[in-house]
């Protein structure tokens, strides 16, 4: 019980490699794959989302402990079958179409990782009709568009509408996000909801998806 | 007959050296060595083709630019570029340790002056904090301030430069969403002045475009730039970066791959046109690691300004930093302190085009009290610069032995001469006895800058442009809407 602790402060510190040592350890004591991710690994993970938010944490020092996280994960995960994979839920995430920015969204993607999500990243400039496509290929439970521009904004509202037209809007809940953007725009579009940094983000998709 | 000194050197204004000659040789090696080793991306296919023809290593499109043509390049561009205002006046000559301040473009938020409320910003914004520079003495030249989120979002940037030529007649930098705008917007400036001969010999406004970092120049980026040298218009391709996130976290890796980005700039514009007018430098600012927002206010942005100002005046280019710009919210103590010494550094090193002035919020909102009130500042900081003179008339030894022990000088010849050089005076700060401030409505400077606000707002008015010149210009911005609107149906 007390390696499952030393697991947890060892991702708070952000050492990834002893994460890496001790989770294999426990595996190779037969613990419990499901105990080592949710009282190990995650609940490391959930003490430093707490003192990120406080701000006893800092950006690189959460990057380093989701790198921790994961890379226990890594180890676990084959021996554990897919539907058992705790996972908070799938999130499409990608900055609009004639949007470069990204360094908002990266921090988004990461952070939500590191609270559980599968996250896939479709990356910068993207369409109504990409996003469209990849809702229908990946079927996340939520999107989220990032947008930094005041002229690509309007291209979110163009993406719900396209979803509307594809009959997939009611599948996933919309986040948005990105300097310009603020709750009353979400609430203008139909989004269902807007979040100003990335710790608000991820609770917000822990609250959406629920 | 005037007495002289041997040995005798004079520092007629203060000499700010952030780092060494040699250490700026470090950096410059360390440059060298990225282009050469990481090299870029350019996804612009002129460009990668002049690269290559030049001796480059193309792979695709990443780029490995030989120490050899970086420094001939270097040398290529002009140490000197002049920029007139809308009148033809060469007001702005761009060279070694000439300072100008102006502010930044496309805030997406304004501090409305009759609400105090934050709003969107809208076309209207940008009219009135042109015509606010327009008047306050210490903007030399201008940017958009606002977003002109109020007009067609495809041609935003043609409204805003129809608002900023309508409401100043200084020197302005541009920014557009891409080369079509770019060449819809160069076609109004030389309406403005009359063809574009006129505008080649006198430009009168700058292109600000930028590589996205780390390492990347797409192709609206070099687009732009492009198509502004073939009007003879000056380009600041210059970075906006967040150290830790897009750059290393340490300021001299930072200073290292800005600098490889803009100088990779430097050889893709002399390759495209021998001498063409590039300005370098850019936003070195750090992510705050706690909240993710920009620091612009930081003293590590100032820092990095000095070492690049330095860098700059070492390869003998222009260069274009910023100062004036705060994460304070609101214009309050905080925010004084960000932006004076920024406008103090920029100023005593001598970096030449200062933007952002009167940005807060880390570049997302504005508000005209701060950009009013940020022309004390640079006056402050301007009459610093000026240096102290030392001579016999102001060591001022004779009036000293008239006036002799117990006497005084306020009713002296002596301060009635000089009292308006050697003691600064201030429009906008508070200064007077608490009584008397009380007296007066016990205003804080902030409550001045609000009201010099709202009288410029009130009385003061642009030279105006004449009637079918403005037609022309919305003639332009209602064609390039137009054409987009059909090539944006056809995907
Ligand atoms: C860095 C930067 C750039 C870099 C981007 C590099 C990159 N790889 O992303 C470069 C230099 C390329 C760039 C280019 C331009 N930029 Co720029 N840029 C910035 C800057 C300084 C910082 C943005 C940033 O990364 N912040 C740090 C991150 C961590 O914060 P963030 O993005 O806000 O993200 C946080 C939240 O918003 C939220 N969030 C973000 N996304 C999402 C998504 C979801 C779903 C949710 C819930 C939350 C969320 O969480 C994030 C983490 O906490 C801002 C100014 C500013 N202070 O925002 C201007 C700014 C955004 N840029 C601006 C402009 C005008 C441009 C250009 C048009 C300039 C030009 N001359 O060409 C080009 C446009 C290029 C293009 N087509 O996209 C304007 C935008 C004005 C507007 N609203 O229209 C700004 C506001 C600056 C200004 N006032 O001029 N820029």
């Amino acid at each position: 019980m007390s390696s499952l602790n030393d697991l947890a402060e060892l991702v708070i510190s952000g050492n990834y490699n002893g994460a890496k040592e001790l989770t294999q350890r426990l595996i190779d004591n037969g613990t419990e794959p499901l105990e080592i991710i949710n009282q190990g690994l995650m609940a490391g993970m959930n003490v430093v989302g707490v003192r990120f938010k406080a701000g006893d944490m800092f950006v690189p020092e959460v990057m380093m402990s989701a790198k921790a996280m994961s890379t226990g994960i890594e180890l676990v995960k084959p021996l554990i079958a897919d539907r058992d994979m705790p996972s908070a839920g799938t999130v499409l995430i990608g900055t609009v179409k004639g949007d470069l920015h990204d360094i908002g969204k990266k921090l988004v993607v990461m952070m939500m990782e590191s609270a559980g999500f599968k996250v896939i990243d479709l990356g910068v400039d993207i369409s109504p009709e990409a996003f469209v496509e990849a809702v229908k290929e990946h079927k996340p439970q939520a999107i989220g568009m990032s947008a930094l521009l005041t002229t690509t904004m309007l291209s979110m509202r163009d993406t719900i509408e396209a979803l509307e037209e594809e009959g997939l809007r009611d599948s996933v809940k919309i986040v948005i996000g990105g300097a310009p953007i603020s709750q009353s725009f979400a609430e203008e579009i139909g989004a269902d909801g807007y979040a100003p940094d990335a710790a608000a983000a991820t609770d917000l998709c822990k609250k959406l998806i629920a | 007959m005037k007495k002289i000194r041997s040995n005798s050197i004079e520092q007629t204004t203060p000499l700010l050296r952030w780092v060494s000659e040699g250490q700026i040789e470090e950096i410059h090696f360390a440059t060298l060595e990225v282009l050469e080793r990481t090299g870029v991306k350019v996804d612009h296919p002129e460009a990668l083709q002049l690269l290559k023809d030049a001796g480059c290593i193309v792979n695709e499109n990443r780029v490995r630019i030989p120490s050899w043509l970086v420094e001939e390049c270097i040398r290529l561009a002009p140490s000197k570029i002049v920029v007139a205002n809308r009148k033809g006046n060469r007001v702005m000559p761009l060279e070694k340790n000439r300072t100008y301040f102006g502010t930044g473009s496309d805030l997406p938020y304004t501090i409305d002056l009759e609400t105090g409320k934050r709003r969107r910003s809208t076309k209207n914004d940008v009219e009135l904090a042109c015509r606010v520079m327009d008047y306050l003495p210490n903007y030399d030249f201008v940017m958009s301030y606002a977003i002109a989120s109020d007009t067609s979002s495809k041609v935003s940037d043609l409204h805003q430069l129809e608002a900023m030529v309508s409401n100043t007649i200084k020197p302005m930098i541009v920014t557009a969403h891409d080369e079509i705008n770019m060449r819809a917007q160069l076609e109004m400036a030389a309406l403005v002045v009359g063809g574009k001969e006129e505008l080649r010999k006198n430009p009168f406004l700058i292109l600000y475009s930028e590589p996205i970092s780390p390492l990347v120049h797409t192709n609206d980026g070099v687009g732009k730039m492009f198509a502004s040298f073939e009007y003879g218009v000056p380009v600041v391709y210059t970075p906006g970066i967040l150290s830790g996130a897009t750059t290393p976290v340490t300021k001299a890796g930072t200073i290292v791959l800005m600098n490889a980005e803009a100088l990779a700039g430097v050889v893709m514009a002399q390759l495209k046109q021998k001498g063409a007018p590039i300005i370098i430098g850019g936003g070195a600012t750090p992510m705050d690691m706690r909240t993710t927002a920009t620091l612009y206010g930081s003293p590590e942005t100032m820092m990095n300004y000095a070492i690049m100002t330095q860098l700059s005046q070492f390869y003998g280019i222009p260069n274009f930093t910023e100062a004036g710009c705060v994460n304070s919210p609101v214009p309050d103590a905080q925010a004084g302190m960000e932006a004076g010494n920024g406008i103090l550094m920029a100023q005593l090193m001598g970096a030449n085009l200062v933007h952002d002035v009167g940005y807060l919020e880390g570049g997302k909102t504005g508000s005209l009290t701060f950009l009013t009130m940020c022309n004390d500042f640079m006056d402050n900081a301007r009459y610093m610069g000026r240096g102290t003179r030392i001579d016999e008339e102001t060591m001022a030894v004779d009036v000293i032995d008239e006036v002799g022990p117990g006497g005084n000088y306020v009713s002296h010849e002596h301060t009635f001469k000089h009292f308006r050089e050697e003691v600064w005076t201030p429009k906008q700060f508070n200064r007077s006895f608490w009584e008397i401030w009380e007296e007066q409505g016990s205003k804080s400077m902030e409550d001045n800058a609000e009201e010099l606000a709202k009288e410029i707002v009130a009385n003061h008015t642009s030279e105006p442009l004449n009637e079918t010149i403005r037609q022309g210009l919305n003639e332009i911005i209602a064609e390039t809407d137009k054409a987009k609107a059909t090539s944006r149906r056809k995907k």
